[in-house]
């Protein structure tokens, strides 16, 4: 068993490694030609992007509802275990906390620049009609934005403190940010009463607030009656996808900070194999309403299903379509089903699977519906019956995955990847604070 | 030399451009004006207004144009004289409509026609037009009666200045709907030796309440202009107006939104965020209680 010292010594930020730099720079490189492409679109409107009369969601509505899903995880994998107390959670929670704050955040962020006019974004507050779901959409998203940050900041308190400690002497400044953010804690009986209490309650209040997330993003499409989006399954569909999508993240990114930090000591084969299993869960259940989207209609087959399905399954996005069920869905489930399968390599070449296939099925979601309309097509310039993405949104939504990424790079340069207090707690190294909530 | 070669390029240039800006305001100053046609028609609705729809296009390049934006002005010939009734002005279709106040506005000649000129005073792109068309005032009177349990329209058309019936005159019968009138009864109903027509109105044609709205249109008659009568009559099937317009629906405005959908979202928006604003608290409890 590890000393106090030497946890404090795994487990406390350290610099970027050359490696560190080189990724980050990479980033903000994609970032700024986002940023550049972005401008161009804010100036000449949106005709730079690929998106017309039909296909009017492009590729930015895919990726939002991709960082949707995936800022998912912060309610499965931390409330849902925190809830039931599941002890091998500590290691991962702050993870996935980070994972969803980066995500939701861009989420925000992506719908505004599919907006194309940002200055109108207060026009969605003041004529918002609460019938309709871009109102509930305008709602939740920000609520969800701050139950995740108070998910990853109440746990973090101990911490801050921890590190404000460390720091004092080598980094003075950096203790100071440290001591700023820590609230005070001294650990006492009445602070712990109230983190303990708040984190409760942040914990309950993010599950339901999650899944009305979830189901408001899927409620976008259902309420429209279109071939593919007018299903009451849909609900149940984006629940189970962001779930999917959500755990394919967290292992992927585990991974690479379990390597990069050497953590190998925290976060074990068991976790892998826990994660492994959720994500068969996941996968199993995401199947099960995927066979529920396709085969029913495919089954009852009105002309419009038919040449919609058709499409998918047999035309120009069977092989998106198959990648996204086989490579995304089945093999994963396979591969994660055997113990060999749930060890950390394996799982993060499925995790990587599923994280492109989490996208892309978002891609196949989007666009073959919108250019399946009831009515024909007629009188618009043959170009505007097929869609896909212009060099200025791809730049953009690069720049969106960028920017996540680079969130969550600055964030675990700061903060403790795995709770330090909580795992001195567990594994009895401070006799003084005893079962700190984390 | 290079420098020299530039320069006499650029010279050259420059005297083809000027000519070329000379040539072209000659061209425009020769240039050939295109002929204006106008069109005028005679509209009275009965009870309603009396107007002129004046219409203005030109052939050009082998094409009907509209022409807009032209003055025109109108003019009561009677007699030798010319009475200038006023001025109206084409829009982007070449259309305009000049509207009087009443039939008194205007004064017809010793054989009681009215007679109304249309002049265009020309402009740098077309030539001086103008347009005459004489009518007489015609009245047309409708009522809705009830035959054998079949409902008719029947209506008689009149000069309004002898109270003489008008013979052999086509009268169409539509009755109104949302997008066009619908018309009813044969294409042309010609007046008799009384200037009446009668035609039956069909069963079965809905209206809000049963109310139906017919017209009754002499169009564009050689003599007598355009002239439509309107009478409404409870002669229609009901049908309930189901217009959802004052009730608070999923489509209407925020205005209007259903009471539950601002109850129960409202509950869930505000009972959430007494939660955060609960736990936000928190945090300032924490920052104050070290001990």
């Amino acid at each position: 068993m590890k000393n106090f010292d030497t946890l404090l010594k795994d487990l406390a930020p350290r610099k970027f490694n050359k490696l560190g730099v080189i990724w980050t720079v990479l980033l903000i490189l994609v970032i700024i030609l986002g940023i550049l492409a972005y401008i161009d679109q804010l100036i000449k409107g949106r005709i730079v992007t690929s998106m017309r009369d039909y296909a009017l969601w492009g590729i930015y509505i895919s990726n939002f509802v991709f960082f949707v899903a995936t800022s998912f995880v912060g309610t499965v994998l931390v409330a849902i275990l925190r809830i039931t107390s599941k002890e091998w959670r500590t290691p991962l929670v702050r993870i996935a906390e980070v994972i969803s704050l980066a995500c939701i955040i861009m989420a925000g962020i992506t719908i505004m620049i599919d907006m194309a006019r940002p200055d109108r974004l207060l026009n969605l507050f003041i004529h918002a009609r609460l019938q309709s779901p871009i109102t509930w959409d305008v709602i939740i998203i920000p609520t969800y934005i701050v139950l995740t940050f108070l998910l990853l900041f109440f746990p973090l308190l101990p911490d801050l403190a921890i590190l404000k400690k460390y720091y004092y002497k080598s980094k003075p400044k950096l203790s100071k940010w440290y001591a700023t953010f820590s609230l005070n804690w001294t650990g006492s009986k009445a602070q712990k009463a109230i983190q303990e209490k708040s984190i409760k309650t942040v914990a309950y209040l993010i599950v339901p607030v999650g899944f009305i997330l979830q189901t408001v993003d899927a409620w976008l499409f259902s309420t429209t009656y279109r071939v593919g989006w007018s299903s009451t399954n849909m609900g149940a569909y984006f629940i189970s996808g962001a779930f999917v999508s959500g755990v394919g993240v967290l292992i992927a990114v585990v991974y690479v900070l379990r390597k990069t930090y050497k953590l190998e000591d925290y976060i074990t084969d068991l976790h892998f194999d826990k994660m492994g299993r959720l994500l068969v869960l996941a996968c199993l259940i995401y199947l099960y309403f995927n066979i529920n989207e396709y085969l029913i209609p495919a089954f009852t087959a009105d002309k419009e299903e038919e040449a919609h399905l058709n499409v998918l399954f047999f035309g120009k996005y069977a092989p998106l379509f198959w990648f996204v069920i086989v490579g995304g869905l089945i093999i994963p489930t396979i591969v994660a089903i055997f113990k060999k399968g749930r060890k950390p390599l394996p799982m993060f070449i499925i995790a990587i699977l599923v994280v492109l296939g989490s996208w892309w099925k978002r891609y196949i979601i989007v666009t073959p519906t919108l250019l399946h309309p009831y009515l024909p097509i007629q009188g618009v310039p043959e170009s505007w019956r097929e869609y896909f993405p212009s060099i200025h949104e791809w730049l953009i939504t690069a720049a969106t995955l960028a920017m996540a990424l680079l969130i969550m790079t600055v964030l675990f340069r700061y903060l403790p990847i795995i709770p330090i207090q909580r795992t001195a707690d567990e594994n009895e190294l401070l006799k003084t604070d005893k079962n700190t909530e984390s | 030399m290079k420098q020299l070669n530039i320069r006499n390029i650029f010279l050259v240039l420059l005297s083809v451009f000027i000519l070329n800006i000379g040539s072209m305001s000659v061209f425009a100053q020769k240039g050939k004006k295109n002929k204006a046609r106008i069109n005028v028609e005679y509209v009275k609705i009965m009870d309603g207004e009396i107007y002129f729809n004046i219409k203005s296009s030109a052939r050009i390049k082998k094409k009907t144009v509209p022409v807009s934006n032209i003055e025109l002005t109108i003019y009561n010939e009677i007699d030798d004289d010319e009475v200038e009734l006023g001025k109206a002005k084409t829009n982007g279709k070449g259309e305009s409509r000049f509207t009087l106040k009443n039939i008194n506005a205007i004064k017809a000649d010793t054989s009681n026609t009215y007679n109304i000129l249309v002049s265009f005073s020309g402009n740098d792109s077309f030539k001086k037009a103008k347009k005459s068309i004489s009518f007489k005032d015609a009245n047309i009177k409708a009522k809705i009666i009830t035959k054998d349990s079949v409902n008719y329209v029947t209506a008689i058309l009149t000069n309004a200045e002898t109270k003489d019936p008008i013979e052999d005159q086509s009268l169409t019968v539509n009755v109104q709907r949302l997008f066009r009138p619908l018309r009813i009864g044969e294409e042309f109903n010609d007046t008799d030796e009384d200037g009446a027509i009668i035609v039956p109105v069909e069963e079965g044609i809905p209206g809000v309440d049963g109310n139906l709205t017919f017209e009754i249109v002499l169009d564009d008659s050689d003599d007598f202009g355009t002239v439509i009568a309107m009478i409404s009559g409870s002669v229609g099937i009901p049908i309930t107006d189901e217009s959802t317009f004052d009730q608070r629906t999923m489509w209407s405005p925020r205005n209007k939104t259903p009471v539950f959908l601002l109850i129960f979202p409202n509950l869930i928006i505000f009972g959430i965020w007494g939660f955060i604003v609960y736990l936000v608290l928190n945090l300032f409890k924490l920052s104050k209680s070290k001990n």
